[in-house]
């Protein structure tokens, strides 16, 4: 009895060394060096039979890149498998990408504060020399997609920007004729759409995320001014009367009356609804809107209903926010004629492909000698127009992207207070950016 | 195979040892045994290595990330670099300064004792109703047990769309009071908490019912009879006899549902994902938001947290409920 007691001890002693061994190397699964990490550029259409490219996405069709895809597949021969990640699409390839379980390509937000989370210098092809890039719009072409000098992220279409979403007829009928110059402005509007008897403004605060452009178009000038850089250094923090007070100033215009009475739970389907159907004049939102109001209704209905401009404190500079339709990775996998495939893909993406491509995303061409499709509507195009003068937004120049929209959204439900959101989200900040090394914090 | 003292058995009247020694004597009863090693002998009837399998599994998919996750709150594992570095007591103490481990701790606390309590109050009324052996009941009582069996995200999913303030719950209500009712079940920043554990409940209420009836069986008809011989009405007999031999089924369903539910999860975060305001996050809530912002360190010490709490809870109300049994029965 006791001999056998005594071997069944060492046999699970010894299978469990062998486990905790096997899973302690599991942590830096990820990332080869088998390769160096620069992306190979190959010929656009050169053969790649047999080879089958992973590409990473949302649950969500895209029509633009189910084309280019199967047009790289008629091309090429190399065929696509797509994994679609659950939502919350980031989280679920984080995960992913931390076991070593990678894609070979994925959409992804192409901010600094996003491509920080998936290790770049470990786990991405750096995109430095790829060759469609002085093909690119001057204005958009170094707006986004690096760490530092390092490109990591390839912009396909046009990034998103902040703006006001407007009802025509609304405007015309509460007699405002000139877009408003500045902040000022934009709320005297606003307030004489109110006595007027309309509902000046529509926030999604049951969906939340849409909160956060509030405080974000106010601080477009301070961030031209180098605001992030302060914060990425902890010089000064979103506590600092910059930032608060335009949480302060949010929280102000919402208790002014000047929202929808349903503000709590209001969802962004709704959201595009109230301004496509002229029940509310205006929404602070992002081109997310566009493709909601485009996937409820056509472009002569938005061109006629739907106009768009930017604003922020003194003016009306655009602060951009590129989303994770907008940027694609390519990863380093380690397979060296993997990643040349990744690579070539990207290439006929921007080169080769690129006209059918933007047919069928029907968005707004970012090349200048490939016209947009006659189909995009007209907000779309004042949207890429603005990017000539815009600036960054917080996720684009922070190095981490604290959750401000759920403490916003808590400001809304009323359970914080505008200072509370701002040490919340300050504190979540430095969190961050502590896990990430940087100094200061 | 034991054989009680007082059980006629083969062998056991022979020989009864002088002083009623009560040690049992194998050899005299005749069990067997392989070799007949003395009082070690029962232990044998099966060979311990039929367990093995089962103890890697447990030991691969339980005990070594629980052993883990010892390790890891200890260092500063996250998605933002390589490596993972001890940095001692650092992730507790930042944790602790925020505050909002706390808040969510309570939050969950507040969460599993209403779905225990409500979940037991369903459970023993379902059994009650049910009790009876017809054709309808042993029908109804399988009925009621398919939400058990539903994934917790799918009856999550439902639920948001049944609650919503345009949803059907509302549309009933409003057919029934003849006006437009607009009430947002899950937007009520103190009262959504309840509304989602009445959904948990109601998704794990026919498990506490069939313990509730395999209890309401197994109480001995000669203890009902002579409580109705003594005049005992139905409520009587109900309160004073069948509640209190019902106490291991109250033990078992009380734990299980309050210390299961500690770990809830799926069911909140399908219907409002923690929301509104975060007056619904409970701890693996914010575990899962703390893992998806690339701090894996600090969501493994929040979760070291709540097994540490699961099971400082857990002592005290096992222990309660035993005695509770030992001293009814």
């Amino acid at each position: 009895m006791k001999a056998s007691t005594f071997a069944k001890a060492v046999t699970m002693a010894a299978a469990a060394s062998l486990i905790f061994t096997g899973c302690a190397t599991g942590g830096g699964g990820g990332g080869n060096s088998a390769t160096d990490g620069k992306a190979v550029w190959n010929d656009p259409t050169a053969s790649l039979e047999g080879v089958t490219l992973t590409f990473g996405g949302g649950t969500v069709a895209d029509p633009g890149l189910t084309q280019v895809m199967d047009a790289f597949t008629e091309a090429t021969g190399a065929k696509f498998d797509r994994i679609a990640y659950p939502d919350p699409y980031e989280q679920s390839l984080l995960t992913k990408v931390a076991v070593g379980d990678m894609p070979d390509l994925a959409a992804w937000q192409p901010t600094t504060s996003q491509l920080t989370t998936l290790q770049p210098s470990k786990n991405l092809l750096s995109l430095d020399d790829a060759p469609w890039l002085d093909d690119l719009d001057p204005a958009v072409k170094d707006v986004t997609g690096f760490i530092g000098d390092t490109r990591y992220a390839a912009l396909v279409t046009s990034p998103s920007v902040m703006g006001v979403y407007y009802n025509k007829a609304l405007f015309a009928q509460y007699g405002i004729t000139e877009e408003p110059a500045n902040w000022d402005e934009f709320i005297a509007d606003a307030q004489s759409i109110k006595d007027q008897g309309g509902v000046p403004f529509y926030e999604a605060g049951g969906d939340q995320w849409p909160t956060q452009w509030w405080p974000q178009v106010q601080l477009a000038e301070a961030a031209q001014d180098g605001l992030w850089e302060r914060v990425n250094s902890n010089e000064e923090q979103f506590t600092s009367p910059t930032i608060l007070d335009t949480i302060t100033e949010y929280q102000s215009l919402v208790e002014a009356g000047l929202f929808n009475a349903d503000i709590k739970t209001g969802t962004v389907i709704d959201q595009a609804n109230a301004v496509l159907t002229g029940e509310t004049a205006m929404a602070v939102q992002v081109n997310a809107l566009l493709l909601q109001m485009q996937s409820v209704s056509d472009t002569e209905t938005i061109d006629a209903n739907v106009g768009w401009f930017p604003i922020s404190q003194n003016g009306n500079v655009a602060t951009s926010i590129p989303d994770n339709k907008n940027g694609v990775v390519a990863f380093r996998t380690g397979d060296a004629k993997q990643e040349a495939a990744s690579a070539q893909f990207l290439n006929f993406w921007m080169t080769t492909g690129y006209a059918d491509y933007i047919e069928a995303a029907n968005a707004v061409s970012i090349k200048p000698d490939v016209e947009s499709p006659s189909g995009v509507p007209a907000v779309a195009k004042l949207i890429s127009s603005s990017l000539g003068t815009s600036v960054g937004s917080m996720q684009s120049l922070a190095v981490a992207n604290p959750d401000l929209y759920i403490n916003l959204a808590n400001m809304l439900q009323g359970t914080q207070t505008p200072e509370q959101v701002a040490d919340a989200t300050q504190k979540q900040f430095a969190q961050l950016a502590q896990a990430q090394g940087i100094d200061g914090f | 195979m034991t054989v009680l003292k007082d059980t006629p058995g083969p062998g056991s009247l022979r020989g009864k040892r002088q002083g009623g020694s009560t040690r049992r004597d194998y050899r005299r009863i005749g069990v067997p045994g392989p070799g007949g090693r003395g009082i070690n002998a029962e232990r044998s009837a099966y060979p311990s290595w039929f367990l093995w399998p089962a103890f890697a599994i447990l030991a691969v998919f339980f005990l070594l990330p629980t052993v883990l996750n010892f390790v890891y709150a200890f260092t500063n594992w996250s998605a933002y670099h390589d490596g993972v570095d001890f940095v001692g007591w650092q992730n507790f103490e930042s944790l602790f300064t925020n505050g909002d481990v706390l808040i969510a701790l309570r939050t969950t606390l507040i969460w599993a004792v209403l779905v225990a309590l409500l979940q037991n109050v369903f459970g023993f009324a379902l059994a009650l109703f049910f009790e009876r052996d017809t054709r309808i009941n042993r029908a109804s009582r399988a009925i009621f047990f398919i939400p058990v069996l539903i994934s917790p995200l799918a009856i999550g999913y439902i639920f948001q769309a049944l609650l919503k303030p345009e949803g059907a719950l509302n549309g009933i209500l409003g057919g029934v009071l003849g006006q437009t009712v607009t009430i947002a079940w899950l937007g009520d920043t103190t009262w959504t908490i309840l509304v989602v554990s009445i959904v948990q409940s109601w998704k794990w209420m026919g498990l506490s019912m069939l313990i509730y009836l395999a209890g309401l069986k197994s109480i001995p008809d000669d203890v009902l009879e002579a409580a109705k011989i003594d005049g005992a009405g139905w409520w009587r007999t109900l309160r004073s006899v069948r509640f209190p031999l019902l106490a291991p089924a109250v033990t078992f369903n009380v734990a299980t549902a309050l210390l299961g539910s500690m770990n809830g999860f799926d069911t909140v975060q399908a219907t409002t994902k923690g929301g509104p305001a975060q007056t619904t996050e409970v701890l693996n809530i914010f575990i899962y938001r703390t893992f998806g912002q690339g701090l894996y360190a600090q969501a493994t010490t929040m979760s070291l947290i709540l097994f540490l709490v699961v099971i400082l809870l857990a002592f005290p109300i096992i222990w309660a409920l035993r005695r509770r049994e030992k001293q009814l029965l």
